[in-house]
């Protein structure tokens, strides 16, 4: 079964047809296909140069980059606050996740006092994009496989979610909230219960067509046993996140190293011991359910307070003082001209994304921009795990693979 | 201040520090978590050790250049294997110190997730990973030339141009922002729009009103 | 009506009663601005909005326009949706060049329009200097609104309604060659 040049079609059948009367199988000459970057069903611009032995994949290799953007030579251009602009714009699915982990991370090196009230309203954010990003990805990850009623479901869902976002920060997408020290500004009136109001909806809504996943004959024959991953495996390749805890190892950072107050939540984290797409899909629906859990919990808590530290060396003075106090104005005038001076040194949160661990490793050289900045990107490190799930298997179930992976290609080539 | 990783190191990892004292590691501990600093040449054994330890899942490759940090002496690069133990719960980072055009040992036979990782430290920094089973470039087009990361290598940014004719350099803008220099804006065909008409008023000539 | 009315009642007697006139080239071009098929060129962030803008709530349906085609040779339209990376844009090309004539394209967002916050070695600073863009949509990333805003001036960009910068008309596509 080897790749030679130089031969006709008709010699190959040819030379196929003897094999076959020798072995007893049919030999065939491998083909190899490229798929991406522009292809409907790669979510994003990811292309995967992949051999073929009829309809088996023999070889496959992903090839990235094809959005690549530059952000972290970028950040390190850009002053500590500026860039919460940018690291949303990288996992433009899962924002708020991203914005969180650089945040904590360079709250790691201020060594800002976050108040309570931040905390949780970060939380309660995050954990709804979460939701939506899952959202999204069954919307997508279904439509792979031809169902498009359920795209249209799951959109509307996120559609509700995104009305939320826009009515705290004024955009659908890209929000750039959250602050080093705190939040950008308190959430609007009238939040809390229109969050409570989605909350309720949102198990009915999910009802409507949950049964459209789990009794689908072609959704679960399609992906049932498709691209198993053994937990070993997934441990070798680096997988992280739901796919990891799909393949039976219950590897959460939300619990494993709780930040951002998530030491006092009462959730779970749900492990599948099948290790294939449809646990890997499955999975999402379970993280639903703790998400909403996080949700109602940090509604609950949430008590009025300040939103920011503090710190005028941290975060900007309220607005009305800029009127009356001159040393305000400076402070003002420093914070956004200038920026803060961490203290030299490294740091790094790793944080739970919809995708994976997530985190900033900052180093600060003293100056007001970051020396360096390395992401730790979830969706870059689980691709390596396609070709384990792909390879063997047949050429359409690669589909379902990237799909029940979930990169996000901004999040893989940054 | 919420929980960081940098009490993630307990005992496994006070283990594996013991255990590579003899290969000349040396801690260097930062509020990102444990880092132990191994000599060049004993890398690779040095992460077979931390895999033998249990440290199983490799999290992140990464380079830092050191060229203009203020103050920094020696090696102008450093590799950092960041890994962590998925039964202890515990993590830390391996770190090794190389000069420009030194090459690493790949770490792809312990760890098979360091394929991209490794690709991506080569393509942004230039740095060698000999016995990598596929080192090309990952993320930057074929036909860039450089490694975008290195701190030599231009931002590459494009002025911004008004319609009135002004122009920014951002990178002198924002130096000017930071105190690094006089901040200024440059300007295309003279003088700035108000200033020159009211000179021209001033003048008592020209003026369209 | 009969037949022999059509030929002895005049022009405007004849709009009264329904019958209109038209050239075969302003009935092609009416039918087209009303079945704009994008292809589906998704590239970052502006995409997941192009998406939700086909979703219920938004339904681009309604001007014909929801049916992303992800093969180029069956597409109208190209919509730039996200910021193009150096190593992309040969690829944009391509598939700019795959598609069949007449083709649009509509820059959506900041990145595509502009590079917008992406000013560095690895984005194209505008699409336009890969390909012709008939449509630029602000935002980042426009929301659902916006997107369908733009094919609604492309329409009429297609149909022959829109004007340059000097007020003269711009001429529709040509309809019908032989």
């Amino acid at each position: 079964m080897k790749l030679e040049r130089g031969r006709t079609a008709v010699q190959e059948m040819g030379r196929g047809a003897l094999a076959l009367e020798e072995t007893g199988e049919f030999e065939t000459k491998l083909m190899r296909i490229n798929v991406g970057p522009q292809h409907p069903s790669t979510h994003g611009v990811l292309r995967l140069v992949v051999d073929l032995d009829g309809e088996r994949i023999v070889r496959l290799t992903p090839q990235v980059g094809y959005l690549h953007t530059g952000f972290e030579k970028t950040m390190e251009n850009r002053t500590y606050q500026q860039v919460v602009t940018y690291s949303n714009r990288m996992d433009y699915a899962h924002s708020f996740g991203h914005d969180l982990a650089y945040v904590l991370s360079a709250e790691q090196l201020v060594d800002a006092k976050v108040p309570e009230r931040a905390q949780r309203v970060r939380v309660l954010l995050t954990e709804l994009n979460r939701m939506a990003s899952h959202l999204l990805f069954l919307g997508t990850g279904i439509l792979d496989m031809g169902a498009l009623t359920l795209f249209f479901y799951t959109m509307r869902e996120r559609e509700r979610i995104l009305q939320l976002f826009e009515m705290v920060t004024g955009v659908r997408m890209n929000y750039g909230y959250f602050r080093v020290g705190g939040l950008s500004y308190d959430l609007p009136e009238g939040f809390e219960d229109k969050a409570r109001a989605f909350l309720d909806d949102f198990p009915k809504m999910v009802e409507q067509y949950a049964d459209m996943f789990a009794k689908n004959d072609i959704f679960v024959n399609r992906t049932k046993g498709v691209g198993v991953i053994p937990p070993e495996v997934a441990i070798a390749n680096g997988l992280t996140g739901p796919s990891l805890r799909a393949s039976g190892i219950a590897l959460d950072q939300r619990k494993a190293a709780p930040y951002s107050g998530y030491e006092d939540y009462d959730f779970d984290v749900p492990t599948s011991t099948a290790g294939d797409a449809n646990a890997r899909i499955m999975m999402r629906f379970a993280e639903f359910e703790q998400s909403m859990k996080i949700c109602r919990q940090a509604l609950d808590r949430l008590e009025p307070g300040p939103i920011k530290d503090p710190d005028r060396r941290i975060s900007l003075p309220p607005r009305r003082e800029l009127e009356t106090s001159m040393e305000a104005v400076i402070f003002h005038f420093k914070l956004v001209t200038e920026g803060f001076h961490p203290p030299r040194a490294e740091s790094y949160v790793a944080t739970e994304s919809a995708r994976g661990e997530l985190g900033y490793h900052l180093v600060s050289d003293g100056g007001s921009m970051p020396y360096r900045v390395k992401i730790r990107v979830p969706s870059l490190v689980n691709l390596q795990s396609l070709e384990a799930t792909c390879v063997g298997g047949l050429f359409a179930d690669m589909v379902v693979n990237i799909a029940s992976i979930d990169p996000v290609m901004g999040d893989v080539d940054k | 201040m919420s929980a960081g990783t940098a009490d993630r190191a307990g005992a496994k990892v006070a283990a594996l520090a013991e255990a590579l004292v003899h290969l000349g590691a040396e801690r260097a501990d930062q509020l990102s978590g444990a880092i132990l600093v191994v000599p060049r040449a004993a890398i690779h054994q040095a992460a077979a050790t931390a895999r033998e330890h249990g440290f199983d899942l490799l999290l992140d490759v990464f380079a830092i250049d050191w060229l203009t940090y203020p103050g920094h002496g020696g090696p102008r690069f450093s590799v950092s294997y960041h890994v962590h133990a998925v039964a202890a719960n515990e993590r830390c980072s391996l770190r090794v110190q190389l000069d420009d055009g030194d090459a690493l040992p790949t770490v792809t036979d312990v760890w098979p997730a360091a394929a991209f990782m490794e690709r991506e430290v080569y393509d942004l920094f230039g740095v060698v990973f000999e016995g990598h089973p596929d080192l090309r470039k990952l993320v930057t087009p074929e036909d860039l030339e450089g490694h975008p990361l290195r701190k030599d290598f231009p931002l590459g940014e494009s002025p911004t141009l008004f319609n009135d004719g002004r122009f920014l350099d951002p990178a002198t803008f924002r130096a000017g922002m930071i105190g690094a220099s006089q901040g200024r804006t440059g300007w295309i065909g003279g003088a700035r729009k108000g200033v020159l008409s009211a000179a021209i008023e001033a003048d008592g000539k020209g003026g369209d009103a | 009506m009969g037949l022999t009315d059509v030929f002895e009642k005049d022009v405007m007697e004849l709009e009264k009663d329904g019958i209109l006139f038209s050239t075969l080239g302003r009935l092609v071009a009416w039918g087209r601005s009303n079945s704009l098929w994008p292809a589906t060129f998704g590239l970052a962030c502006c995409a997941i909005e192009m998406m939700q803008s086909t979703n219920a709530h938004h339904d681009m349906a309604r001007l014909g326009s929801e049916v992303f085609r992800a093969s180029p040779r069956q597409a109208d339209v190209m919509i730039v949706s996200g910021r193009l990376s150096k190593k992309m844009a040969p690829v944009m090309r391509r598939v700019y060049e795959q598609m069949p004539n007449p083709k649009w394209v509509i820059s959506m967002g900041a990145c595509a329009s502009s590079g917008g916050m992406f000013n560095n070695y690895a984005i194209v600073q505008n699409v336009d200097s890969v390909v012709p863009v008939d449509v630029y949509v602000p935002g980042c990333p426009p929301r659902p609104e916006a997107l369908i805003y733009a094919v609604l001036q492309l329409q009429k960009k297609v149909r022959g309604e829109t004007f340059d910068e000097a007020g003269i008309e711009l001429p529709m596509v040509e309809g019908w060659a032989r």
